[in-house]
Order: structure tokens, then C-alpha cells, then sequence
């Protein structure tokens, strides 16, 4: 069925006849008063920042660090959005038409399996890989193909596994765990999806209307004005999602005590519970995560820390609402579970085996 | 209208977070947000991003997206709720001063439920430095020697002078804190809260939570009957001091 790219794509489309592609170099005025008014807000609210600076305004506490922690966490997320979207133009307009598509292998297992490995050659967290997962699927993946990818890539990053091998060596089988599992969960989850007769309907519509989107005025608009025009699209998409999951991950980090957590630790299965609730809410960046979980590990035992480092690349609260612009809800919740199940197994292995 | 919300929307939010970026880096006050490992890819991002927008701004549109009829009334709804959320954060990010996260969230984390990170000193190590070393020695750095020994032999003679914030300790509120720092291996977010535990009877009375300090002292059996701790700064001294300009250690 996923062999190949579905045809769905790339078919004269006679409802836009003409587009009106105005051939003036002029832009429309209402644009200017909108970016004047636009930059006297933004200059507006620094000064009110410097009022408030001045007067020694502060809030309560807790509402404060909730805003630390959001802001932290878009502060933190956007750079590698914006670095996502980049390899997402550079893929969707950049790279040459059918460059990725004529080395992959045609046998669907063996091709997710290719696709998986996409992760190694880019230093992108998961975050970013969402607007590049987008991007593959616009030029012709399917969407359990894309997911395979979105799935593995940030596991298999380069940083990732630099960063989980100065954290944990080759100690317990995390660091081997953490590769294999991401890999196996990826292709186990891509399979699974590919199954799906009709892929399109695993996305929301608005996104497969994109992708049926015809590309038949291409000739029209440079690469560069095409560039320019995907990053409005791009960010109009993501960003939204970035800044509500970082305000649900604060939110969720100002309310729940970490205590209740780390009591959980010493106990082989409840261990690996509280780990996926962990990543789950702190929804921190693959790049870094073995960092963060290494203080951990003294108190919980080496497979749910494995768990952990799969699970939270893949689903976190930030992700789901970032995932949320592309998947449906139903194929989220079907992912949650899947992945929760995959990686708990892993992290039961690793706790009874190594 | 609802068109133009759905195109510009990603580029209004992306460029008041570019502001704010751009704005506390070059105000140096990035880190209370980011480990400094990412100052520089965060500042290059944001410098091709503010280009991209720019050039966003000025381009005329590819195609256009009232193609697409708007949804229906509950959709529509839902997504301008959503915006307006994401607009309030990326309104604070600019309009409210920046701040690092406070003794709330140290009491919410539990001080020292976790073990101190890789660059923790080592017991056999610091037997054998120098005095002059510990003039360095951070929280950190004491709270992982206090981990990993109670022997009071080993503490004495090793000067204690250290600034962090005062957080309360639980089970002796009124003679017993932290003097603490949060450790950040990434952001903000995975902030951990690091103390060590000083004995300072009636301490409310001049200092209150949250409250940055420098203390100076030594080690000693703690004379508190109630707090769970067996080694706790004497103080010789501790003054009110400002919040450093880099609140977190890494």
C-alpha cells in the first residue's frame, strides 16, 4: 500500500483559474498600516516592560514561574522550529524533484527502515522534525513513512547520542536500548499506520488540503519567493501549537509536586510509570534529555530510565500539541498508546534482563 | 479577516519572540531562560528568522489561502482562543521584565531529591585540595560533598562561602534553610533545586523566602532537634546580597 507516493498530489486543479498573481512590485497598503502598527505595539510593550521595571513590579510566585517556564520553553524550542523549517523548505523547494525518492528502496519495510535513519544526518530535536516531517509528506512520503521518521530522528540524532553516551557510557544497555528501541518503535509505528488504507485521513483536513494543494504554478514563483512563502505558512502552523503545549508543560510543572515521582523510582514496574509521566510533563528537548534524566538514575533503576529517553523524544505534552497541526486527535491517542506500550516493554527488558 | 489572522498569525507570534530573544541576549539575560550552550545557536536563528520575516512582510503572497472557506463557527472559535493564549505568552515574553524562577518552584521540586549532576566534587579528590580551593566551591559543589559524607572530620577546617537563595526547610521552618540554587542541564524547565542547610535560629526575622544571601561559615553538627539533616552550615556570617546576574549554576 505505502510503496509508493500516492498520487494524490500534482493534478491540474481547475478551480483556480488565474491566480491572481499581481505582477506589481507594490504591496497592498493596508499591509503597511498593519506592520507600522505591529511595530508601535512591540515598541509599546518594552516600554511598558520598562515601566514595570521601574515601578519594581513582580507577581505572585507560583504565576511568575509559570511564566518563566512557558517562555523558558519556547525560548528554548524555537530555535530548532525555525532550524525545522529551513530543511523543510530546503526539502520541499531546495533539493531537486525526486532526489530522496530515487535511492530509496521500493520494499515499504525496507524503505521505512531507510527513512528511519534519515535522523543520523540531521541535528534537529523533535520539535524541529515536525515542520520536517510536514515538508516529506508534501513532497510525496507517505504519512506512516513520515511518521517513521518523526519518530526516529530525534533519537537518533547525532547530538542525541553524543549527549546520551557523555551522559551514560555504555552503562545498563541505556544507551543501546534507547537507539534499538527508538529505531524498532519507529518502524513498528510506521508499519502500523501503513496498514491504514486511506492515509490522507490520518491527517487534519486543513493539512491535506495543502498537500492536494496543485503545484502546477510553479514556474510562476522563484524558489526564493516559494522559500519566503513556506516559512509564513510554516510558522503560522507551529507556532501557535509551540506556545499553547509550552504553556500547558509550565502549567502542568507549577501544579504537580516532582516528589510524587521520584518516590516511585525504586520499583521495577510503578518505576517505569512514573518515568513516561515524567517525560510526558517536562516535555524537554532529545538533544539533552540524558542530562536531565542522569541526577535520576541513583534513584530509579536503568530500565525506566531507558523509558524514559524513548518515550519523551516521541510524545510529550508539548509535542502532541505540536504534533496536533498535522495528525488527527484519533491517530494521536493511537500513537500515545502505542509508543507507551512499546517503551514500557523496552524499559521491562532492560529492568529484568540487563 | 479570518484569512489574514490564519496567514500572519505564525509570523506576528515568531517575531515578538525574536524581539524578546534578541532583547535579552543582548541584555545578557538569556541564561535565566537557557543553558549558555544554545546563546549562540539562539541568536543565529533568531538573525536568519527576523530576515525571514522581514522578507515574509515584503514578499506579495504565493497563492492565497482563502481558497480555503473558513470552518464552521465552534473550529473558528477554538482557534482564536488558542491564538489569543499563545498571544498572551508572546505578549509577557516582551512586555514583562524577565525573572528567574523563584523559591516557589524549589519547595515544589523538593531541594536535593535529586543526586547533583556530573561535574559534582568528588570526597577523595577534595581531602587533598588546597584551602584556597574552597573559596570556589559553590552550593553545588558542597551539596554534593554533604551527599556523600557526614563525617565532620572531613569538613573541618574548609571554609563555606557561598550565595544562593533561601528556601525553607520543612520539617524545622524556623531555625533551619537552604541556602539554594537551581541547576539547569538544558532550560529553565528541567531546573533542579540544589541547597545546603544552614543553621540560623529565628532566620524569618531577618530574611524571608526567596531571598538571595551569602553565607560564610563552617560545617558542624546541626543543632536543630527537628530538621532531618545531620550537617549544617554554622554561619558566621550572612548578609543580604543581589541576585547574581547568572542565578543558575550548571
Amino acid at each position: 500500500m505505502s510503496t509508493r507516493a500516492p498520487d494524490r498530489a500534482r493534478v491540474d486543479n481547475p478551480q483556480h483559474p488565474g491566480h491572481d498573481h499581481d505582477e506589481r512590485p507594490r504591496l497592498p497598503a493596508s499591509r503597511w498600516v498593519w506592520m507600522i502598527v505591529g511595530i508601535l505595539a512591540l515598541a509599546g510593550l518594552l516600554a511598558v516592560r520598562g515601566l514595570a521595571d521601574g515601578a519594581g513590579f513582580s507577581l505572585p510566585n507560583q504565576l511568575q514561574d509559570l511564566l518563566t517556564l512557558s517562555i523558558s520553553v519556547v525560548i528554548e524550542s524555537l530555535p530548532f522550529v525555525i532550524l525545522g523549517i529551513l530543511l523543510s523548505i530546503i526539502v520541499q523547494v531546495w533539493l531537486p524533484e525526486g532526489l530522496l525518492m530515487r535511492w530509496l528502496p521500493r520494499n515499504p519495510v525496507l524503505r521505512r527502515l531507510c527513512i528511519s535513519c534519515f535522523g543520523i544526518f540531521l541535528p534537529v530535536c523533535e520539535c524541529g522534525n515536525v515542520p520536517l516531517a510536514r515538508g516529506l509528506i508534501v513532497k510525496g512520503f507517505t504519512v506512516a513513512e513520515s511518521m517513521t521518521f518523526l519518530l526516529a530522528a530525534p533519537i537518533i540524532n547525532p547530538i542525541t547520542i553524543v549527549t546520551t553516551h557523555q551522559a551514560f557510557g555504555f552503562d545498563n544497555g541505556i544507551l543501546v536500548a534507547r537507539i534499538i528501541g527508538g529505531l524498532a518503535i519507529a518502524n513498528i509505528v510506521g508499519w502500523l499506520f501503513s496498514l491504514h488504507p486511506q492515509q490522507d485521513s490520518l491527517l487534519t483536513p486543513r493539512f491535506a488540503a495543502e498537500c492536494r494543494r496543485p503545484a502546477d504554478h510553479e514556474h510562476e514563483q522563484s524558489r526564493w519567493s516559494k522559500s519566503v512563502d513556506l516559512f509564513v505558512r510554516e510558522t503560522s502552523v507551529i507556532t501557535p501549537a509551540l506556545f499553547i503545549g509550552a504553556l500547558v508543560a509550565g502549567g502542568i510543572q507549577v501544579l504537580v509536586p516532582r516528589q510524587v515521582l521520584v518516590t516511585l523510582g525504586s520499583n521495577p514496574v510503578w518505576s517505569i510509570l512514573a518515568m513516561m509521566v515524567l517525560a510526558f510533563v517536562i516535555a524537554v528537548c532529545s538533544n539533552v534529555d540524558a542530562f536531565f534524566i542522569l541526577p535520576f538514575a541513583s534513584s530509579f533503576m536503568p530500565g525506566s530510565i531507558a523509558t524514559f529517553l524513548v518515550f519523551g523524544p516521541i510524545i510529550d505534552i508539548k509535542m502532541l500539541a505540536i504534533l496536533r497541526t498535522t495528525f488527527t486527535t484519533r491517530v494521536l491517542v493511537q500513537l500515545t498508546v502505542i509508543v507507551a506500550l512499546l517503551s514500557a516493554l523496552i524499559g521491562a527488558v532492560v529492568n529484568f534482563v540487563v | 479577516m479570518w484569512s489574514n489572522l490564519q496567514r500572519w498569525r505564525g509570523v506576528a507570534l515568531v517575531a515578538t519572540a525574536l524581539v524578546a530573544t534578541v532583547w535579552l541576549a543582548a541584555s545578557n539575560q538569556l541564561v535565566l531562560y537557557i543553558h549558555p550552550r544554545y546563546i549562540v545557536f539562539t541568536v543565529i536563528m533568531a538573525g536568519i528568522a527576523l530576515v525571514l520575516v522581514v522578507a515574509g512582510l515584503l514578499a506579495r503572497r504565493g497563492h492565497r489561502d482563502d481558497e480555503d472557506a473558513p470552518p464552521a463557527r465552534l473550529p473558528r472559535l477554538l482557534s482564536f482562543l488558542g491564538l489569543a493564549i499563545a498571544a498572551v505568552i508572546a505578549i509577557t515574553m516582551v512586555a514583562l521584565p524577565p525573572a528567574t524562577l523563584t523559591s516557589a518552584t524549589a519547595d515544589q521540586r523538593s531541594i536535593n531529591s535529586t543526586t547533583v549532576g556530573a561535574q559534582a566534587q568528588n570526597v577523595d579528590t577534595v581531602a587533598s585540595s588546597p584551602a584556597g580551593a574552597f573559596a570556589k566551591f559553590t552550593v553545588v559543589d558542597w551539596a554534593s560533598l554533604l551527599r556523600q559524607t557526614n563525617d565532620l572530620a572531613f569538613y573541618s577546617g574548609k571554609p563555606v562561602d557561598v550565595v544562593g537563595f533561601i528556601t525553607v526547610d520543612p520539617d524545622d521552618p524556623d531555625n533551619v534553610f537552604y541556602v539554594s540554587r537551581f541547576v539547569v542541564t538544558c532550560c529553565a524547565v528541567d531546573a533542579q533545586p540544589v541547597g545546603i542547610p544552614v543553621y540560623y535560629p529565628n532566620w524569618t526575622s531577618t530574611f524571608k523566602a526567596g531571598d538571595w544571601v551569602e553565607a560564610t561559615g563552617g560545617f558542624t553538627a546541626n543543632r536543630s532537634t527537628t530538621s532531618a539533616q545531620g550537617i549544617a552550615l554554622e554561619p558566621a556570617n550572612v548578609l543580604a546580597v543581589e541576585q547574581p546576574s547568572e542565578p543558575y549554576l550548571y
